[in-house]
């Protein structure tokens, strides 16, 4: 047995003594170890779904607050009213039960790693001896001023987590007069899901087109040009939302005056009657303290999805400081999930993580109801610069938008939901 | 006298030209880990698209690739590589992996239960 094993087997023990003192009873005997994963996005809920079932012995606590997963893909056909928040919905229900992930419903407010316990907003704190931070993204508090108190953020949606936001949006596009204008406004890169505000003004776009046309939806853009898929996205509005979309490069939103319904650029103002500010973001909160790039995001060690800033603490999905051409996207932040699963429960057992670690990411965009454009890339480890980088040849997006790809973005979407969650 | 770039100064910035204009340095990338637990983690990244174990949700258009016999499973990935079978995107992911990488991948889907 190796050092570091019996290292590991001892922070189990202690780990299994404070189990008695938190009151977590009814815990399964003879487990060596257990690990919290604090968040059931994307990347956590993977990530639990993943450790069980390569290591059955070891006990995983989820953390989380929903009731259930809403996935942010296919959130944007919610918008266009193609889908409804059903059909984007899954119960937490499948890992308890496919795979013995115990369920916590409740918020965490702090990692204590010296500790070795996450504290909850209403729970007794739960002992780990490792924890996986999977808290996706918050919005950078101060950002825009306007938008800074509670009756402002009901008012004026971001709709960028999908949940009640996605529907309110929809129901507010839904009580727009016809001859309405639409505002969507975009941060700068990086941000959560590179495509995203683009199917989105395609879907808004879609909308209006069929229910209210003498509407438009506008999209400003802080970045100097569309971030991803740029030349499909271009086509798709200039083919099928003529007249109906705008888009506006290299204008960022500055504040939001909620009242007069108006976005504030830097030499601009621009008015609308329904307003969707999609705010700057930063790692979610409860992972501040792992910080290490840009004030905003976590940088880890690509081989075991380890903090940077604090040794026994992994990370992932949107929250961590992406490698090189790397995008937030829900199909990379299952990928994390599944990187980090091997490499905590090689940990555990005393073992190397994998050497060579390998990620692929899928984008699939809806242009309208039917047409889909992706792009798509795979990413392995560089050893010199120990980070992930794109294989030079491999990758690439879609040559037009085409109908083939709907279906299976749709099967993708049910796949993807049941490699995380069932 | 002129101050003309003396000759051996114009040879040398010449010859630093090609160095300047180079891409980044191609990327290093770690050898392959086909050890069984490679291998898992390797196929894990299929399982978004083609479900857990290459086990796909029942009438999904995106294949599953559980159960599939090792040849089959090769050949589509060496045509997805040549470009010589139609594809909406495998053709870009297939050139991400390497043959012995497909092989592995090959013998670990062959093994699953469909």
């Amino acid at each position: 047995m190796s050092n570091q094993r019996r290292q590991f087997l001892k922070a189990g023990a202690a780990g299994a003594a404070l189990v008695g003192l938190a009151g977590c009873a009814g815990m399964p005997g003879g487990s060596k170890a257990r690990v919290v994963v604090v968040g059931g996005g994307y990347s956590g809920a993977t990530a639990a779904k993943y450790i069980r079932m390569l290591d059955p012995r070891i006990e995983v606590v989820l953390v989380e607050p929903n009731d259930a997963f809403v996935s942010c893909p296919i959130s944007n056909l919610v918008l266009g009213g193609y889908k409804t928040m059903a059909d984007i919905t899954t119960p937490y229900t499948g890992l308890e039960r496919n795979h013995g992930v115990r369920i916590v419903k409740d918020r965490a407010t702090a990692i204590d790693a010296d500790k070795k316990q996450v504290r909850l907003a209403k729970g007794d704190p739960i002992s780990f001896d490792r924890v996986i931070v999977a808290p996706g993204i918050d919005f950078i508090p101060g950002a825009l001023p306007g938008l800074a108190s509670a009756d402002a953020q009901a008012r004026v949606l971001h709709a960028w987590k999908a949940g009640p936001q996605t529907m309110q949006l929809r129901r507010q596009l839904e009580q727009m007069r016809d001859g309405g204008v639409v505002v969507i406004s975009m941060p700068e890169a990086p941000y959560r899901c590179p495509p995203g505000p683009y199917e989105r003004l395609c879907q808004i776009a879609a909308y209006l087109k069929t229910a209210k046309p003498k509407s438009k939806v506008l999209l400003l853009d802080a970045n100097a040009d569309v971030t991803s898929k740029g030349p499909l996205f271009k086509k798709a509005w200039a083919d099928l939302y003529k007249g109906i979309v705008e888009y506006r490069p290299k204008s960022k939103a500055m504040d939001v005056d909620v009242k007069t319904g108006t976005i504030k650029l830097e030499f601009d103002d621009v008015k609308g009657d329904v307003l969707n500010v999609i705010p700057p973001q930063k790692c979610g909160s409860i992972a501040d303290p792992f910080i290490t790039a840009n004030k905003r995001w976590c940088e880890v060690d690509w081989l075991t999805y380890e903090s940077k800033a604090v040794k026994g603490v992994h990370l992932l999905g949107d929250a961590l400081q992406v490698a090189p051409l790397m995008p937030k996207s829900g199909h990379m932040a299952n990928a994390h999930g599944k990187a980090c699963a091997a490499a905590v429960v090689a940990l555990i057992n005393g073992e190397a993580p994998n050497p060579s670690p390998t990620l692929s990411n899928t984008c699939y965009s809806f242009v309208s109801d039917k047409l889909v454009v992706h792009v798509a890339s795979v990413h392995k480890y560089d050893v010199k610069d120990r980070t992930m980088k794109t294989v030079p040849g491999a990758g690439g997006v879609s040559g037009a938008m085409n109908e083939l790809e709907a279906s299976y973005a749709l099967n993708w979407a049910r796949n993807i939901w049941a490699d995380s969650l069932a | 006298m002129t101050r003309s770039t003396p000759a051996w100064l114009a040879a040398a910035l010449l010859a630093a030209t090609p160095v300047l204009a180079q891409q980044p340095a191609p990327p290093e990338f770690a050898p392959s880990n086909l050890s069984p637990s490679g291998v898992r983690a390797l196929a894990a990244n299929c399982a978004a698209c083609h479900g857990t174990n290459g086990k796909a949700a029942p009438g999904s258009s995106v294949p599953g690739l559980a159960g599939q016999p090792k040849e089959a499973f090769v050949t589509a990935m060496a045509q997805f590589k040549e470009g010589k079978r139609q594809a909406t995107l495998m053709h870009q992911i297939a050139k991400g992996y390497t043959d012995a990488e497909i092989a592995a991948l090959a013998d670990f889907f062959s093994k699953q239960p469909r």
